[in-house]
Order: structure tokens, then C-alpha cells, then sequence
């Protein structure tokens, strides 16, 4: 189950990554953001599941098709020049970090010995806003803030005439 | 090897290595790639792979409530993030009538 | 006596401070009088301390006022001293400074800056009685600097004209060079004696005999004799007095003529006691002097300018000054400097006058007939020319042919030398007189409106013409029944410190001394005649010279063309190799290469590491992305 869901999720970045139709590549995301969100799932944690579909499949990737189907050219645009040296230092980089990953979590000690020990009991939604309400107040009416700070900003920044 | 085992079969290290991984492609998506629009949905990617590894973590330590609260955080940002930022790109587009990276290079000299 | 001595010098200066701050403002009438004030104050006070110092024992009085530096081992005292020697020397000084000032009131009255002329007369006065009562070698120096400095200022008077201000830099230029020897002779002789006070170092030199060969004491004397060349223009450092005839005519008359060219002659008689133990040195004064006094008087033969003439004459004149103190006749070279004084400078005041009145005009082919129109000037030039070629029973025939006869006892090629000289003297003086004074005028223009100069000009004319004739009277030879008083005044002063015995003169018998009295009397007397003869129709006879024999006219009109030697073998490399320094070593290596390749570099640098910034986030992301590779490599490994 694991690898499926592990598997679908890279899958569907990799797909986004060399997507050149802008409308599919953000397809892509959302298969990529259901992978997770089953990755979630088998981690116990069915609250962040669907929290996972409903805020970011369901709002980030909805307004980022709006804007996308706002602008004209849903292909990318030809490059103005070619820039070999940015195509493979990015190449050298990422195969770079990707060893290092691979290298990491083979060594590490660390995640070894996380790894045996009881499994604890899915996460539900009493625990989460017990949590929430009691201990980390101030930071969920921070957030809300921000929120509205965003959505202010947001709108204020596509004004024509403000 | 146990280590395989041990990836293939969801334990701790399998979840890390996705994290890596999606990590990396996302990050392959902000370099490789020209649009705004795609390196946008490159730094999505970057963020759930933070999630995924948050969560991992939370899961295998006990059943820490906080990795779940820290998530919800998270997606908050990101969302207030993905606002702002498009309100950026459709102001960039409005200006250049472009969506190409490569060509918002006035910042130089 | 301590409590005003010090007035002596500083009066002047207090003067001169006057006019530098004020005098514009105050006026001429304000002006004049303070300039003529504080001269004559000098005077008078310098009259009461010759009084003194006739009166006081050894005929010395030494004023020690404050310790002015202590360093190590080296006392110098600012002190002032009057001794024979420099008792008469101030007088002279104040004596004949007064007359001049007040002829140039005359003379400068309608020139632009009448006030910054007396500001700098009057300083020169400070500083050339500085040099004169100073009691050690560096206050004497300071006056030594000081009297360049004015020459150089007063030279350079007409500053906006291209000749004055090359003037006054050529003289002090050349004034730097013999400063560079009077420097190395105080430390020659601070390294003798230990100390730089004059009286001091006579005295600790008092028990030394005669300095055989070449030693400390001979190339502190040599040191010092190069001073005197750039100060009393020898050769080979008399170049910048021709030139200084570019200065108005009075201070030609005073600086150039009585007193600063005469500070050489002064030194050396002040130091005489060391100059008569190093007999190399002695040797080598008389042969300069009298080869100076031989080659200027040849140069003045065929000079057309009455300036010019005056000013070999003067070069001339102070040769024979050192060819006396060259030959142990300190006196006799000292007499003649207080004759010379009187009538060179009452030859320039004259020479002025007529210049006035012929409305600036100088050049002697353009005169003639002034006889009669300038009759005040006309005889007491006379006077002075009699005196300068030695006529008998005038001052200057006794001082010059005192220093003949001791010439002649040095040695005969001397004399040779001395009495070609006087030839040659007699010659051109009666030369300028005939061209200026006799036979028709040339240029009938500036003759109509010739007069007599004012009386503040003639009035100084007339006084140094009494003092030219009388002042013979100091050097009235034994022979003729005096008993040369000069020598028995400076006696103290030029024996200072001696208590071994002096190198003995052998005397040369009065059959001698008659025989070559007569003959020098005969040679001069014969020239100055020749002279009169063949100019006084005007110049005609000497461009019938220059056509027979143009070369030697040539070489001797162009004053044997040193300046342009000087120029070709001094000054023309000197200043290619400036040129070439300039373009290899400051142009390329300093300019090039240590300015402008940093910067260049820098600009180079900038805008390489500047293609780092192409405004594109991809490229800043990779960037980020490098770096956190690196970071997690060497954290991670």
C-alpha cells in the first residue's frame, strides 16, 4: 500500500515537471496531492487526509487552474535563449541532493531506531482542536490574521485603480 | 536488507525518502522550468514533502498531536501564500503579457 | 649697552612689518617716513656703538642675549657682537642704506607698490645687519638666507615681467648652491671645534699652527669660501648678478653693490684667523679672485647696456676683494670693500639718475651729451670713476693698490692678473663716460627732455661722492707717510683668539712697493685715457672693431657665452632627464601602472562578477540550491 501511494505521489511530480500543457501539469499536481494525502492516510492521520484534499486539491489547485485559465497561453512559451548552463547545474544539483537523500536515510541511526515501538492510535479530530484551542491559541488566531491579511493583499495587488 | 524491508513495507525511512524525494522534484520544477505557473506548482510540491515528513515524524514519535497542528499551520501559510503570489502573477502578466521567468529580468545590470 | 644694541637690527624689521601690513593704506607721505625713521635711527645708533667699542677694551663688546639652542652638545646663543669689524660694517650698512632709501624715494615714487618696496629694503637692512652683529655661524646664516631671500624679492620687483621673475630665481638659485657649501663648512667646523659660536671657535683654535696638507680645518675653510662664491658672485657662481640688474636701479646700488655681495668678503675676514692656517685654502681665494676680477673685466669692455657694465665692474671689483684676502691682506681686502661701497654704490645711484632722466632708457649707444644737461651727476660719476681706476690720492687707488702689492709678493702671475684687470676697468669706465657724457647726443628725442633728477636724488649723489673721496684716508700707506689705520682698527677683530704666533708677512721694502705703485698708476692712467679717446665722438670706433674682428667681439659682447655653456651641459640634460622621468616613470609605472591598473582592474572585476546577477530567479534559485548542497556536504560528512 505504501509503495502505491508513494509511487502515485512522485509519479505525478515528475509528471508536473516535464508537463508542457499548463492545464494537464496542474492535473498532475492535484494526482500528486492524492498520493500524499493517501500517504497520510496510511500514516494514521485520516484529519490530515482531508485536510489535504479539501484545502490544497480542492482550494490552492482550484485558484491556481482560475488563474491559469485567466491567462491566454495555456503552453509554455519558447525560450527566449538557450541556457545550458542552468539546465544541467540544475541537473548536477538535483542528482546531487538526491544521492544525499538516498546516502541519509541509509546511514542514519536515527530513523532506525524510530522506527520499532508501539504504534500509537489514529489521530482524530477531538485530540486535534483539544490541541489546538488549549495549547496553541494564540497561533490559531495568528493564522487567521495572516489569512485575512492575505486575502487583503491579494485583492489589493490586482486592483486596476486602487 | 532490512533497510529495504523496512522502506517497502512503510516503516520511518520509506516516508522520509519520499519526502526527500518529492522534495527534489520539486525543486527540479522552480530550476528546470520557465513559467511562473510551474515553478509555483514546484514549490507546492516542496511543501508537501515538508508535511509528509512532518507527519512521518509526528506518527513514529508517539503520536505527537503537535505534527498535526504544525500542519494545519502549514497549509494556512501555503494557502496565504498561493493568494498573494498569483495576485503577483496576474500582475506580472498584466504588465509584460508574459508568464515567462526568464523574461522578468529587469532586476540587473 | 645691552639694553638698545638689540634696536640696531630690529628697527628696520619693525619698519618693514609696518609696510607689509599697512603701508598701502597709510600712504607714500606715511610711508616715507617711517622707512627714512627707522634707517636713521639704525644709524645713529650704530654710531654710538662704534663709540663704545672704540672705548672698550680690545675693541670687542659681546652681547649674549638668550640660549637659542641647546641640543647634545651643540650651545648656540642668539647673541649680538661689535668688534672692529663689525662696527664698521654696520655703519656701513645703515650709513649707506639711509642714503639709497632716501634717493629711492626719488626714484620709486610714481611706481606701482612704493609701500612693498620699502617693506622689503627695510627688511633686507634686518637681516643683512643679522648677518653682520650675529655672534655665532647660524644666526649669521639666518641673515646669510635672510638678505638672499630679499635679493630675490627686490630683484623680482617688476614680478609681472618674465625677466625680473627669472631673475630673482637665477639669484636665488645660484645663492642656494654656495648655501649648500657654508653649510658643509659649519659642519666641518662644528666638527673641529665642538661649537658654532665664531668667538668660541677662534679662540679654540687660537693655539693651532698652520695646517699642512689637505685636513678638516682646509675643507672647512674651502666650504666656506664656496658660501662666499654664491653669495659675492666668483666664479663660477657669479652668473645671477648681470641678470640682476633686472631690479630697480637702487637696490642694484645697495644689495648688488655695497652690502649683500660684500657678506662674502665678510665672512672670510670674520673667520680670518682659521684662513690664515690653511694656506691651500688662501691659495685657491686669491687664484678665484683674481681670475673673476681678469675675466668680468673683459666681459664689461663691449657691454651696451650702463647697467651691465656696472654689474662686471661689481664682479670685477670683488675679485680683487678676495685676491687681497687671498693674500693675507685682510685689511687691505676690507678697505677696498668700504671704498668699493661708496663708489659702486654712488656709480648706480648715478647710473639711476641718469636713467631717470633719459626716461628709462639704458642703453649706452643711445646716449651722449649729458654733460650738460645732468651737470650734478655728471661730476660726481666722475669722481667715482676716478676712483675705481685708481687714480693717485683716491680711495680707490689706495685700497686697490695696497692688494696689488700684496698680490704681487703671493705671486707675480697675481699681479699680472690684477694689473690686466685694471686695465681693463680703466677702460670700460671711461668708456660708459664718454658714451654717456661726451660728444653728441644719439637720441635726440629722450635728450630734449633730459633734466637734472629731483634733489632727494641728487643730495645722496653729492654725500657719497664726499664720502668716496675720503674714505681713502683710512688706508694712507705707510710710504706715503700714514700709517695704514685700518689694519691697526681690525687688528682685534681679525686676530681674535690667537696665541700662536701669526704666519709672518715678509716685508717687500718701500723700493718695491714705489716701483709698483708707479707702474699699475701709469697702465691705469693710459687705459682710462685710450678709453676716453676713442669713445668720446660716440660708439663708431667699436663697430668698426666688431667688423674687423667679429668673433672676439662676438664672444665678448655674448660674455663668453657661459650662460648658454651653463645651459648646455647643466641645465639642458637636467631637465631631459626630468622630461624622461617624467614620461617612463611617472606616466607608465606611477600613473599607469600603480593607479590606473587597480582601477582598471577593478572596473574589469566589477563587471565580471556582475554577470552574476541576471535578474532571473531561476538562476538566483540554482544558486541558493549550490550553496545548500555544499552547506549539507560538509555538514553531513
Amino acid at each position: 500500500m505504501f509503495l502505491c501511494f508513494a509511487l502515485i505521489t512522485l509519479t505525478g511530480a515528475v509528471a508536473l515537471t516535464f508537463q508542457r500543457n499548463l492545464v494537464v501539469a496542474g492535473l498532475c499536481l492535484v494526482l500528486s496531492f492524492m498520493g500524499v494525502a493517501g500517504l497520510f492516510l496510511l500514516l494514521a492521520n485520516p484529519v490530515a487526509a482531508a485536510l489535504q484534499i479539501i484545502v490544497y486539491s480542492g482550494a490552492i489547485v482550484v485558484l491556481l487552474l482560475f488563474v491559469i485559465m485567466l491567462l491566454a497561453e495555456h503552453q509554455e512559451e519558447p525560450a527566449q535563449r538557450r541556457r545550458p548552463l542552468q539546465r544541467w547545474g540544475s541537473v548536477l544539483v538535483l542528482l546531487a541532493l538526491a544521492a544525499g537523500a538516498l546516502r541519509l536515510v541509509a546511514r542514519s541511526h536515527v530513523l532506525r531506531s524510530l522506527d520499532s515501538g508501539p504504534l500509537p492510535p489514529a489521530m482524530n479530530l477531538d485530540t486535534l482542536g483539544a490541541a489546538l484551542f488549549n495549547d496553541h491559541l494564540l497561533a490559531f488566531e495568528g493564522v487567521g490574521l495572516l489569512l485575512l491579511a492575505a486575502m487583503v493583499g491579494a485583492v489589493a495587488l490586482v486592483k486596476r485603480d486602487l | 536488507m532490512n533497510l529495504a524491508y523496512s522502506i517497502l513495507s512503510g516503516g520511518l525511512p520509506g516516508y522520509i525518502l519520499v519526502a526527500l524525494l518529492l522534495f527534489v522534484i520539486g525543486l527540479g520544477a522552480v530550476l528546470v522550468r520557465r513559467s511562473i505557473l510551474v515553478q509555483f506548482m514546484g514549490v507546492e510540491l516542496m511543501l508537501n514533502a515538508a508535511n509528509v515528513a512532518l507527519l512521518a515524524f509526528a506518527r513514529f514519535r508517539g503520536g505527537d498531536v503537535q505534527g498535526t497542528v504544525f500542519y494545519l499551520f502549514i497549509i494556512a501559510v501555503a494557502a496565504c501564500e498561493a493568494a498573494v503570489g498569483l495576485a503577483l502573477v496576474v500582475g506580472l502578466f498584466r504588465h509584460r503579457r508574459t508568464t515567462d521567468t526568464d523574461r522578468a529580468d529587469a532586476l540587473k545590470l | 649697552m645691552q639694553t638698545f644694541a638689540w634696536l640696531i637690527p630690529v628697527l628696520p624689521l619693525l619698519g618693514s612689518a609696518f609696510h607689509g601690513l599697512v603701508g598701502r593704506r597709510a600712504g607714500k607721505a606715511a610711508v616715507t617716513a617711517v622707512a627714512l625713521g627707522t634707517m636713521l635711527a639704525s644709524l645713529v645708533l650704530s654710531a654710538v656703538l662704534f663709540a663704545a667699542v672704540a672705548a672698550a677694551p680690545e675693541r670687542r663688546i659681546d652681547l649674549p642675549y638668550f640660549d637659542w639652542m641647546a641640543v647634545g652638545s651643540l650651545r648656540v646663543p642668539f647673541g649680538l657682537v661689535f668688534d672692529s669689524l663689525s662696527s664698521v660694517m654696520a655703519l656701513v650698512v645703515t650709513g649707506i642704506g639711509t642714503l639709497i632709501h632716501l634717493y629711492s624715494v626719488g626714484y620709486m615714487w610714481e611706481e606701482e607698490g612704493y609701500a612693498r618696496y620699502f617693506c622689503y629694503l627695510n627688511l633686507f637692512v634686518f637681516f643683512m645687519l643679522t648677518l653682520v652683529l650675529g655672534s655665532s655661524l647660524p644666526l649669521l646664516f639666518v641673515g646669510w638666507e635672510g638678505v638672499g631671500l630679499c635679493s630675490y624679492l627686490l630683484i623680482g620687483y617688476y614680478f609681472d615681467t618674465e625677466v625680473a621673475s627669472a631673475a630673482g630665481l637665477k639669484a636665488f638659485l645660484f645663492n642656494r648652491v654656495g648655501d649648500l657649501g657654508m653649510t658643509m663648512g659649519m659642519l666641518a667646523l662644528f666638527a673641529a671645534f665642538g661649537t658654532l659660536t665664531v668667538g668660541e671657535i677662534l679662540v679654540r683654535a687660537g693655539h693651532l699652527g698652520v695646517e699642512a696638507g689637505f685636513g678638516v680645518l682646509t675643507f672647512a675653510t674651502l666650504m666656506m669660501f664656496v658660501g662666499a662664491t654664491g653669495k659675492s658672485a666668483q666664479i663660477p657662481l657669479y652668473l645671477w648678478l648681470p641678470d640682476a640688474m633686472a631690479g630697480p636701479t637702487p637696490v642694484s646700488a645697495l644689495i648688488h653693490a655695497a652690502t649683500m655681495v660684500t657678506a662674502g668678503i665678510y665672512l672670510i675676514c670674520r673667520l680670518a684667523p682659521l684662513f690664515l692656517l690653511t694656506p691651500i685654502t688662501l691659495t685657491t681665494v686669491a687664484w678665484v679672485g683674481g681670475a673673476t676680477a681678469l675675466f668680468a673685466a673683459t666681459i664689461g669692455l663691449f657691454q651696451r647696456d650702463i647697467k651691465k657694465v656696472l654689474a662686471y665692474s661689481t664682479v670685477s671689483q670683488l675679485g680683487y676683494m678676495f685676491l687681497g684676502l687671498g693674500s693675507a691682506g685682510f685689511a687691505a681686502g676690507f678697505l677696498h670693500l668700504f671704498t668699493h661701497a661708496w663708489f659702486k654704490a654712488l656709480l648706480f645711484l648715478g647710473a639711476g639718475s641718469v636713467i631717470h632722466g633719459m626716461h628709462h632708457q639704458q642703453d649706452l649707444f643711445r646716449m651722449g651729451g649729458l654733460k650738460a644737461r645732468m651737470p650734478v651727476t655728471f661730476w660726481t660719476m666722475l669722481i667715482a670713476t676716478l676712483c675705481i681706476m685708481g687714480f693717485p690720492g683716491t680711495s680707490g687707488f689706495f685700497s686697490k693698490d695696497e692688494i696689488l702689492y700684496l698680490a704681487f709678493q703671493k705671486s707675480p702671475g697675481l699681479y699680472a692678473m690684477g694689473l690686466l684687470g685694471a686695465a681693463c676697468t680703466a677702460i670700460y669706465m671711461w668708456r660708459l663716460m664718454a658714451l654717456a657724457f661726451w660728444g653728441e647726443p644719439r637720441d635726440h628725442h629722450a635728450f630734449e627732455h633730459a633734466s637734472e633728477s629731483p634733489a632727494t636724488m641728487t643730495v645722496p649723489l653729492a654725500l657719497l661722492a664726499v664720502g668716496a673721496l675720503l674714505a681713502g684716508l683710512l688706508g694712507l700707506p705707510k710710504i706715503w707717510g700714514g700709517s695704514f689705520a685700518i689694519e691697526g682698527w681690525l687688528e682685534p677683530a681679525l686676530n681674535f683668539g690667537r696665541t700662536a704666533a701669526a704666519p709672518a708677512a715678509e716685508p717687500g721694502g718701500s723700493g718695491l712697493a714705489w716701483g709698483l705703485m708707479a707702474l699699475s698708476t701709469t697702465v691705469a692712467l693710459a687705459s682710462g685715457y685710450l678709453g676716453w679717446r676713442i669713445y668720446r665722438r660716440g660708439p663708431a670706433a667699436e663697430e668698426a672693431f666688431a667688423g674687423r674682428r667679429p668673433a672676439l667681439y662676438r664672444a665678448l659682447a655674448n660674455k663668453w657665452y657661459v650662460d648658454e655653456a651653463v645651459e648646455a651641459c647643466i641645465l639642458g640634460p637636467a631637465r631631459w632627464t626630468g622630461n624622461c622621468l617624467w614620461k617612463a616613470f611617472d606616466v607608465i609605472l606611477i600613473d599607469g601602472i600603480g593607479v590606473n591598473l587597480p582601477g582598471a582592474l577593478t572596473r574589469v572585476g566589477g563587471d565580471l562578477t556582475a554577470q552574476v546577477q541576471t535578474g532571473r530567479v531561476r538562476n538566483y534559485a540554482l544558486g541558493m540550491a549550490v550553496g545548500a548542497v555544499l552547506l549539507l556536504w560538509i555538514f553531513l560528512k
